[in-house]
């Protein structure tokens, strides 16, 4: 994995979650990590993110930006700073942390940012705060079109978790059992 | 059955270890892909450490 020469002294996903709350970042949690939190049995070594890109967010999410080391994943030793300029525009922005690596998404698959994917979020308690995590149905969707070979690997798991969560609760209500755990 | 659970049953995903980590609680769950996440992290370090042993002359 690419560390932009720096590597994670005390990682800890969980961490980065906690941090971004703790800073008041609006942001939906994506990919590997949101399949765990709902029940995946799958192993994920960042955490993916997509932000809201209004000014007052990104200069929160700067904040932390900074609190916690980050600079993007590259394949040399430089050591760039993310900018508010990386952060407002419609790419990817794969950052190395002091906590471990974060991913910041202005959109994913389909073209798909914040606003738009918020309907399809669960809404978690987490260490005292409301965590927004895409919705294994969406998630599951937007995989199917996806052409990552760790991605294609890891679709029957999750399509196994959204059965057996629908075998459990009734169809629609995988929002219920997230909630109430 | 519908035809995603047809392709489920094909597959070869572990339907006990779904089970298991639906039991446990959404912290429980990132916890436990912290420490796999740290470990794997030790891992990989012991492993660089070992094959730059191998490469210093004796």
């Amino acid at each position: 994995m690419p560390t932009g020469g720096r590597k994670p002294t005390s990682a800890s996903l969980s961490e980065i979650l906690d941090g971004l709350l703790e800073a008041g970042v609006d942001f939906i949690l994506v990919g590997g990590l949101a399949a765990v939190i709902q029940g995946a049995p799958v192993t994920t070594m960042d955490v993916d993110v997509v932000h809201s890109r209004s000014p007052e967010n990104i200069a929160r999410l700067i904040s932390f930006l900074k609190s916690v080391d980050a600079v993007h994943r590259r394949l040399d030793d430089r050591l760039i700073e993310p900018t508010e300029r990386d952060l407002s525009g419609k790419g990817h922005v794969l950052l190395t942390t002091r906590i471990g690596p974060l991913d910041i998404l202005a959109v994913i698959e389909g073209g798909k940012s914040y606003k738009e994917l918020l309907d399809h979020t669960v809404e978690i308690d987490f260490r005292g705060h409301s965590l927004r995590v895409l919705d294994l149905k969406t998630l599951i969707e937007l995989k199917k079109t996806s052409t990552d070979p760790k991605d294609k690997q890891r679709l029957p798991v999750l399509k196994e978790t959204l059965r057996q969560l629908e075998e459990k609760y009734g169809h629609g209500e995988d929002k219920e059992d997230s909630n109430n755990e | 059955m519908s035809e995603e659970t047809k392709i489920d049953k094909q597959s070869d995903v572990d339907r006990g270890l779904v089970a298991m980590f639906l039991r446990m609680s959404p912290e429980e769950r990132l916890r436990a892909n912290d420490n796999a996440f740290r470990t794997i992290l030790e891992l990989r370090d012991a492993y660089r450490r070992q094959k730059a042993n191998e490469r210093k002359p004796k």
